[in-house]
């Protein structure tokens, strides 16, 4: 009976928290669906059929230990990367960052016309009119109507899409700054109607689609905010069969050229802009490997990528290690030195780097000053800014912050190998050098591997390192180097994709499958050859 | 004990019927008046704005723009700032951007940016080169804000205002160890790029050239000769290391200036409040001097901008920001409030014309001589289409590399000038000329967009 | 004699732990000096302190633009909240690997470990996108808000930390769960009353390092947190030594001691069990 009722409460308390869960997703499914985001209303609706099908029948158990991980798995990580994985297959670059409809869209309404030069700026005031209805609030049916004025001409018109009637300035009422607010009636009857406040903002997307007449052929006039009214003139002429864009002036043909664009059908290197992302499949690919000036600095990045991590993996775990074994025997002030020496890796990372960046500024930061100390002069040494330094910066600094993981882990291990071990080999005869290489060593690595080889991966994509000590440089920009000497994958692509002037996110895309590819490989043969997953699985 | 599946199913019912209840405020999501026009600013610039229009909850309707309350988001930084409007697509994208100049183009050439026009009494307030800075292919899209320049502050302590660069080094050099200066000039406003513009141009090294206020497209922009003469004889030792005038990095100038310990300094006309606190003069400050005696380097100067966003329209907010743009920020009043706070240089002429002394010292500044900030220029974007406009070290196979933008070479050439080891500056000739080739391809690209 | 002895069999031991000691403690010490400076330039004068002024700590906590204590909870909430969370995901998930049979395990693991090795950084775009469309329909989990971010780092919480957690779960004895098995036990009661009870020291260390990392973080957070009320700690303090004009390192000093305080006090006072729980994954019982 007490096991019952202890699973009913379980059971109880289960079903109550996945029934809140359920609620909270519907919710968030019909706020999404209710405000047109078809597709993340779908993926929640499968999310909560799965919780339900999971949770509330036997259809898988090991599902429902994983089900809230891989749900947030799918959703944050799986989706973003299948996303960016499929863009490496687009031209999709500074200039070539909308969709096609939107492209066309923009083409059409913000490039297709251009302001007349040396035409007048009215003055404008929005509102209703239409005599043949009557009453210009019968915004059914009335069109909007611009009073347009140039006071210094003494000209005043009523202006819609369709109509122009000219006033005279006495049938204008000004208002205190002297600007016309107003038109007189004229009998009983209103002719125009100024807009109320809200009506700006509702009728908004009216005002801007409405091509206002102006007295000049070929010309229209487009309101510029609620109180200024410029001419305009169509440049170039969309021909929706065709797809084509012709340029009015010059007689110019613009077609899509399949690349994102719409070009001069006599001058491919004239293109329009905004283009749009284009499908380009293997492209950015086969740039990496035809184009030197992609091919180069990869390939150079790539190899200080995996010398910089099996240096770092190296570094650390020789000195943690060294430490460990240093300290792995009772002596005075263990415990001091024990908690000094975890302070690095205490310490939030992010503020280490920064601090290290300030202290190995060539002129004022504190190692060369350290070191001017010991030498007796000061020293300019260019910590940053010279390749070479550059590099050992930051494996410096990194050697820093990653020792006292090494350093507590090897201790841990090294506590974990039974001293009788030892012990019987000392017996034998073995020096303490012969122990250690011969026992104490591989029984280390065998217990260490999984972590050496997650250490790697993790300082291969090390970002926060590169990007907050060195930002990759230095790199000799004015030689056409277009990757920093300090630069790893990770950060050299990330500045292909979010550069500050320039950017090409579908090159970025491909590099990145590449860097996946390379260092899933790497570790997935450390994995296989340490026997790791076996043990695990 | 419990069926496992009638359980699942009153649960199932529950949770819908939950769901259901929840979700019945959602069908109230009527639309909501007045409605929001959104501002994107960097958080100086949105605190900034908002002192002076508001928070959305102080606003009352139809204050700036009928009908609208004006929301004002603020990014912590610049680069934020700008990552963020990288991302932003026509979901999720503000009405107006308070961005940099330079960011015209390629936002214009994305998409991201709307064509608008100032009105008569508006425009009136701003000059051709104001206008041409926010403007891409003859089409403008925003409303000048206020004036970016940099101006040399000389600490008067220790010597007078220089009239050529000569004047500078010789006081640099004789005064080194006994007022215990880290260098001789250094750049405290701004980016290195930023700032330094002005300090080659003083050597002759200008990125490109004005004629007519327009930028010269062809040919090297300076010339390399005179330019790499210069560095020799001011910045070089005789055994060709640097004399120390220069330090590679800019840390500390700043605090350095204003202890003393570098007697000239290159600061941003946002900072000025900082070094009149300290005491200092703003009757001192000058252009960069040149090597002929009262000539002057010409440093950037341009505008930052409240841009349109092409997002407005897709939002149905066109109409009202462009109303906001013209009325408010186009607007004398309107700058002025909002320049209150901020601090700066207004665009603004009207705006301008009740600056206080320090901002009147750089706009003087800026009047001797300042070359407008180019966004094509700037960004790069030129492809090596000739194989030559790089250096030897990429040269096979260079062709249709992408050539540094000006932002990059800057920095390059700077550290290839002042880095006591660096490889191209065994005779700066060379980084001279790979500086004039790259900046000439640049030229090239920008009138071909 | 006894000098002697010492100095052959230990003097080294504590030649080297000093060595190692100053090279540890040095950056951290500059942060002390610098913090406590007059001025806030990081340049050293003199590796003695010149004098003590708070004005650093003053400009840090008085300023009001400078919401240092809301930044500082921020912080830690989110990486509280993330770090709870996270690890009761990766428990269940390396439970669920370690002990139950399923087809597919081998290549799942693979997998999960595989995705880990994407460089994440370059997702960024697709997931800014992402909970901006969330921010549409609720604006209380998408771009710009405490909770979308929490939900964004939650997404790698079934791998993050899945070798520690595994290596533990190996450890415990198969023979208890068999027992459980036999007594009528489902595997949900072993995990709830088995293992959880006997990993709960490891899982707390696992959730130590995972704030720890929370805490950390930089990219994610800079750009998805805009309001300077919603920012965590690190991009506030970042802001001050990434101005475009000026580098302010002495505020930065003083909140970075301020802020790794707590941590580093939390990290020693628990650094036994810390120890023990890095190497649960690699030393097995």
């Amino acid at each position: 009976m007490r096991l019952l009722k202890g699973i009913k409460i379980a059971v109880i308390l289960k079903i109550v928290l996945v029934t809140i869960a359920l609620a909270v997703l519907g919710f968030l499914m019909q706020a999404a669906l209710l405000a047109g985001d078809t597709q993340i209303g779908i993926f929640f609706g499968i999310a909560i059929f799965l919780i339900a099908l999971v949770y509330f029948t036997r259809i898988s158990i090991p599902l429902k230990f994983f089900l809230p991980g891989v749900l947030l798995l799918a959703t944050f990580v799986i989706t973003p990367v299948v996303y960016t994985i499929s863009m490496s297959a687009y031209q999709y670059k500074t200039g070539n960052i909308l969709s096609k409809p939107e492209a066309l869209k923009m083409l059409k309404s913000n490039d297709a016309f251009a302001q007349v030069p040396n035409e007048k700026k009215f003055d404008l005031k929005l509102g209703w009119c239409d005599e043949k209805y009557g009453d210009p609030k019968d915004v059914a049916n009335a069109p909007v109507c611009a009073l347009v004025s140039y006071y210094p001409d003494n000209i005043y018109f009523l202006s819609t899409a369709t109509t122009l009637t000219p006033l005279t300035r006495d049938r204008i009422i000004f208002n205190k700054v002297g600007l016309p607010a107003d038109v007189t009636k004229v009998g009983a009857k209103y002719t125009w109607e100024p807009f109320y406040e809200d009506e700006y903002a509702t009728f908004d997307k009216t005002i801007v689609s409405t091509r206002f007449k102006y007295s000049k052929p070929g010309t229209f006039m487009q309101a510029e905010g609620y109180s200024v009214m410029a001419v305009y003139a169509q440049r170039i002429v969309y021909d929706a069969k065709a797809d084509t864009f012709t340029d009015i002036k010059t007689g110019f043909v613009y077609k899509d050229n399949g690349r994102g664009n719409y070009a001069n059908t006599k001058n491919g290197k004239d293109v329009m802009y905004p283009g749009w992302r284009e499908v380009v499949w293997f492209e950015n690919f086969v740039n990496l490997v035809n184009d030197p000036s992609v091919r180069d600095p990869l390939v150079a990045v790539f190899i200080w990528t995996c010398i910089f991590a099996v240096t770092t993996v190296v570094t650390q775990f020789a000195l943690g290690l060294l430490i460990a074994l240093t300290l792995h025997t009772k002596m005075r002030g263990r415990w001091i030195y024990r908690s000094i020496i975890i302070l690095p890796y205490a310490m939030p990372s992010i503020m280490s780097i920064m601090i290290w960046g300030g202290m190995l500024n060539t002129d004022f930061g504190a190692v060369n000053n350290l070191i001017g100390l010991l030498v007796g002069h000061p020293v300019h040494l260019t910590w940053l800014t010279d390749p070479t330094l550059a590099r050992t910066s930051v494996l410096l600094v990194n050697l820093w912050l990653g020792f006292p993981y090494f350093y507590l882990i090897s201790t841990g291990a090294l506590q974990a190998i039974p001293a009788e071990l030892t012990e019987a080999a000392a017996i034998d005869g073995a020096s303490g050098g012969q122990t250690f290489r011969k026992i104490t060593l591989p029984l280390l690595m065998q217990m260490l591997s999984p972590l050496l080889i997650s250490s790697f991966a993790f300082n291969f994509n090390n970002f926060n390192l590169i990007y907050l000590l060195t930002g990759g440089g230095p790199k000799d920009t004015l030689s056409g180097q277009s990757a920093g000497a300090t630069d790893i994958l990770i950060s050299y692509t990330y500045n292909l994709a979010f550069n500050k002037g320039t950017q090409n996110f579908g090159l970025a895309s491909a590099v990145s499958i590449v860097i996946f590819v390379a260092v899933a490989a790497i570790s997935l043969y450390g994995i296989r050859r340490s026997k790791v997953l076996e043990s695990f699985v | 004990m419990f069926s496992i599946k009638k359980v699942a199913g009153i649960a199932a019912a529950l949770g819908l019927l939950a769901a259901g209840a929840v979700s019945v405020p959602a069908d109230a999501r009527a639309k909501v008046a007045p409605k929001i026009l959104t501002v994107w600013a960097d958080s100086n610039r949105a605190a900034n704005l908002i002192k002076a229009i508001g928070t959305v909850a102080e606003q009352t309707a139809g204050d700036y723009v009928a009908g609208y309350k004006i929301n004002v988001v603020g990014y912590t930084g610049f680069d934020t700032l700008k990552t963020a409007v990288d991302a932003a697509t026509s979901a999720n994208g503000p009405d107006i951007i308070m961005g940099a100049n330079d960011w015209v183009p390629t936002l214009a050439k994305d998409g991201k940016l709307a064509q608008f026009t100032l009105s008569s009494s508006a425009a009136k307030n701003f000059t051709a080169n104001q206008l041409g800075d926010l403007s891409y292919n003859g089409k403008l899209y925003g409303v000048p804000l206020d004036i970016n320049n940099v101006a040399m502050l000389t600490n008067d302590d220790l010597t007078t205002v220089p009239t050529s660069f000569g004047e500078m080094v010789a006081y640099y050099k004789a005064n080194k160890d006994s007022a215990g200066l880290t260098r001789g000039l250094c750049v405290a406003g701004g980016s290195m790029s930023w700032g330094a513009a002005g300090i080659l141009s003083a050597l002759g090294g200008s990125p490109y050239a004005m004629s007519g206020g327009k930028a010269k497209i062809t040919g090297a922009p300076f010339t390399v000769k005179t330019f790499a003469q210069n560095v020799k004889d001011q910045l070089l030792n005789v055994d060709g290391t640097p004399n120390g005038f220069f330090t590679d990095s800019d840390s500390n100038c700043k605090q350095d200036f204003i202890d003393g310990k570098v007697p000239y300094a290159v600061i941003g006309n946002w900072e000025w409040k900082d070094y009149v606190a300290e005491g200092f003069d703003m009757k001192k400050l000058s252009c960069v001097p040149g090597i002929k005696v009262n000539s002057c380097g010409a440093g950037f100067g341009s505008v930052s901008g409240a841009l349109l966003t092409s997002f407005a329209a897709s939002a149905g907010d066109d109409n009202a920001a462009k109303s906001f743009l013209n009325d408010f920020f186009g607007s004398a009043q309107g700058a002025m409030s909002y320049e209150k706070y901020e601090q700066r240089p207004p665009a603004n002429k009207a705006a301008a014309s009740i600056a206080s002394p320090a901002l009147k010292g750089f706009g003087l500044a800026a009047s001797k001589a300042s070359i407008p900030q180019l966004g094509t220029f700037l960004n790069g974007g030129a492809k090596d289409t000739t194989g030559l406009v790089l250096g030897t070290k990429a040269a096979p196979g260079t062709k249709g590399a992408d050539v540094p933008s000006f932002w990059d070479a800057l920095p390059a050439l700077w550290s290839a000038l002042v880095s006591s080891d660096s490889t191209v500056r065994k005779d700066p000739t060379v980084a001279s000329q790979l500086f004039a080739n790259i900046m000439a391809a640049n030229a090239a690209h920008s009138v071909n967009n | 004699m006894i000098f002697l002895k010492w100095f052959l069999t230990k003097s080294w031991r504590h030649a080297i732990a000093w060595a190692v000691c100053f090279f540890a403690l040095f950056p951290l010490y500059m942060i002390v000096l610098t913090s406590f400076k007059k001025t806030t330039s990081l340049q050293v004068g003199s590796f003695l302190p010149t004098g003590f002024s708070l004005t650093n700590f003053n400009s840090l906590l008085t300023n009001p633009t400078v919401p240092f204590y809301t930044w500082m909870s921020n912080s830690v909430i989110i990486a509280a909240f993330v770090s709870v969370v996270s690890v009761f995901i990766g428990a269940a998930s390396a439970f669920a690997f370690s002990r139950l049979r399923f087809r597919g395990k081998k290549a799942s693991i693979q997998l999960l470990l595989l995705i880990q090795m994407f460089p994440a950084v370059l997702a960024l775009s697709a997931v800014y996108s992402i909970m901006d469309r969330v921010h549409a329909f609720a604006p209380s989990i998408g771009l710009g808000t405490i909770g979308g971010l929490v939900l964004v780092y939650l997404g790698g919480a079934m791998g993050v930390n899945i070798w520690l957690l595994k290596g533990f779960v190996d450890s415990i004895p198969i023979e208890l769960d068999e027992a459980a098995r036999v007594d009528g036990a489902s595997p949900m009661q072993i995990y709830w009353r088995i293992f959880l009870p006997l990993a709960s020291p490891v899982l707390a260390v696992v959730c130590l390092l995972s704030f720890i990392g929370t805490f950390n973080e930089y990219i994610l957070a800079s750009l998805f947190l805009n309001d300077p009320s919603q920012q965590t700690i690190a991009v506030g303090l970042h802001g001050f030594i990434s101005g475009q004009f000026a580098t302010n390192w002495g505020p930065f000093a003083a909140g970075s001691l301020l802020a790794s305080l707590p941590i580093v006090v939390l990290f020693l006072s628990l650094q036994k069990y810390i120890v023990n729980g890095l190497t649960a994954g690699a030393v097995k019982g």
